[in-house]
This record gives C-alpha cells, structure tokens and sequence, in this order.
C-alpha cells in the first residue's frame, strides 16, 4: 500500500453492541480513556476532528429516494463515530487506531486515506487521458 | 452527518455521464455550503485496514472498492433537525445510479457517557 498521504486519515470506530455488556465502572474507565485518548491526539496535532454520532439515523437510497430505519444500536458493523487525523503516512494511522480503548470490547477501527479529490474526479481525469492517448 | 454508501458504481458509466453527474453534484455542494447548510465533506480512498482485538493485534486490509456497503466519502451537514438532513440526502444527484446514503445524528456528548449515566441511575435506584 501507498503509505504516505498528505491529504490525512479518518477512523471509523465500528461496532454498537459492545456497550452493553460493560458494568457502569467498566464504561466510565472507557469513557475517560477514551476521551484522554482524543484529547492528546489534538494537543499532539494528530487529531483534527473528530465526534460520536448517535444510536440512530435513517438510510436514502436508490433513484426513488426511499428512507429506511438502519439498524444502528446493536450491530457490529454500524458507525459509533469518527477521527480526522493529520498524519502523513499510513503506519502511523494504524499505529494510532491501535491505541484504541475500545478495542479490548471488540470494537473495529477502520483506517482510510482520506482522498485528495473526489475518486469520480479522479477515474473521469484517467477516461480523458485514455480518449486522448 | 451524511455518510456515502457505495461499491465503485460509477465504473459503469460513459464518461459523459460521468461529467454530467460530477457538475451536478458539484452545483449541489455549492449551493449547500453557500447556505451554510454543508461544511467541507471529503471523499475517501477505496483502500485501507480494519484495526481490531486487544491492543489492535489484528490489521487486515479491508476491501472497500466492490462492498456496496462501503463508506466512499462524508459529508457533515450544519442543520437544525433530522427530516431537514435526509431532504438534503436524497437531494443528493449520486442517488440516481446507485448507493445509498446513511443520515446519522452528531451526538452532543459521546454515547458512551449517556450509558454510564443510566447505568449510574439504575443503580442507585436499586439500593434504594
């Protein structure tokens, strides 16, 4: 993989379910670790942005538009939250989202490059260079 | 929050679609970050891993290019209530060829508090 990327990298902590098998003293422990953990993250400069979203939301889709309940409170799979991180190289991502307190619970972190245009840009700019060659 | 759902659909297309489907969506951010209804959004590259278990002792490359659930870009919108966001979600010109588009709630303080809380209460309700 292309491990350098100017543009940074975004966290997705993935997982809703694990909460609910923690006692109250267990939660708290995370929470604060959690927020300590974000709030060096800034002090460093490594962390741009970041927030938690909440257990609930809808999906849109398709050409009718359709708005559907998504399941967003206990599955694995559904986002928690997010960090914009400012780090130039891919290492140093992961190294970050292994230091995830959740991680111990069974949340997943994924690590993206954040893109420097949008990706359709990107693929129309390669169909022009094709059309013109 | 918007968070775009999709596989690379846009592969399928001619690039006069294409170009037709990339003004528009640009003519549609203009004009929501010129209400002041959108802050910048980024797209995000179709490659990257999934960090899990104690200590992150597991990085797997994830795929993201074919899933059709796979984030492809976000979007945070700057609006006052639920029907408002998914009214601008399904604005979104995207739609048309595919994908969805996940509408979720900035939480005003992380969920994780709001359970300790709860949890707290019930306790205290209990030795009551």
């Amino acid at each position: 993989m292309n491990t350098q990327n100017q543009n940074g990298y975004m966290l997705l902590f993935r997982g809703n379910d694990w909460l609910k098998n923690l006692s109250s003293e267990e939660k708290q422990k995370v929470t604060d670790q959690w927020m300590a953990w974000f709030r060096r993250l800034t002090n460093e400069g490594k962390a741009i942005a970041g927030n938690p979203l909440e257990r609930e939301g809808k999906i849109v889709s398709g050409k009718n538009r359709v708005v559907s309940d998504g399941p967003f409170a206990e599955s694995k799979e559904a986002i928690g939250g997010y960090f914009l991180l400012d780090v130039a190289n891919f290492d140093d991502a992961v190294a970050i989202a292994r230091e995830c307190p959740g991680l111990p619970y069974g949340v997943q972190v994924e690590v993206r490059p954040v893109a420097a245009e949008c990706p359709v840009a990107s693929e129309l700019k390669q169909k022009a260079q094709f059309a013109n060659a | 929050m918007l968070l775009y759902r999709s596989d690379e659909w846009y592969n399928k297309l001619s690039h006069a679609e294409l170009q037709k489907l990339m003004n528009q969506n640009k003519a549609w951010i203009e004009s929501l970050t010129a209400q002041g209804k959108a802050k910048p959004g980024r797209a995000l590259e179709r490659r990257g891993a999934i960090v899990s278990g104690n200590n992150g002792r597991f990085v797997i490359d994830g795929p993201f290019a074919e899933s059709k659930e796979a984030i492809g870009g976000y979007l945070v919108l700057d609006v006052e209530t639920m029907d408002e966001a998914i009214s601008i979600a399904q604005s979104s010109p995207g739609l048309s060829y595919g994908g969805s588009i996940e509408v979720r709630p900035v939480a005003d303080e992380c969920p994780l508090d709001v359970r300790e809380r709860e949890l707290a209460r019930e306790e205290q309700l209990a030795t009551v």
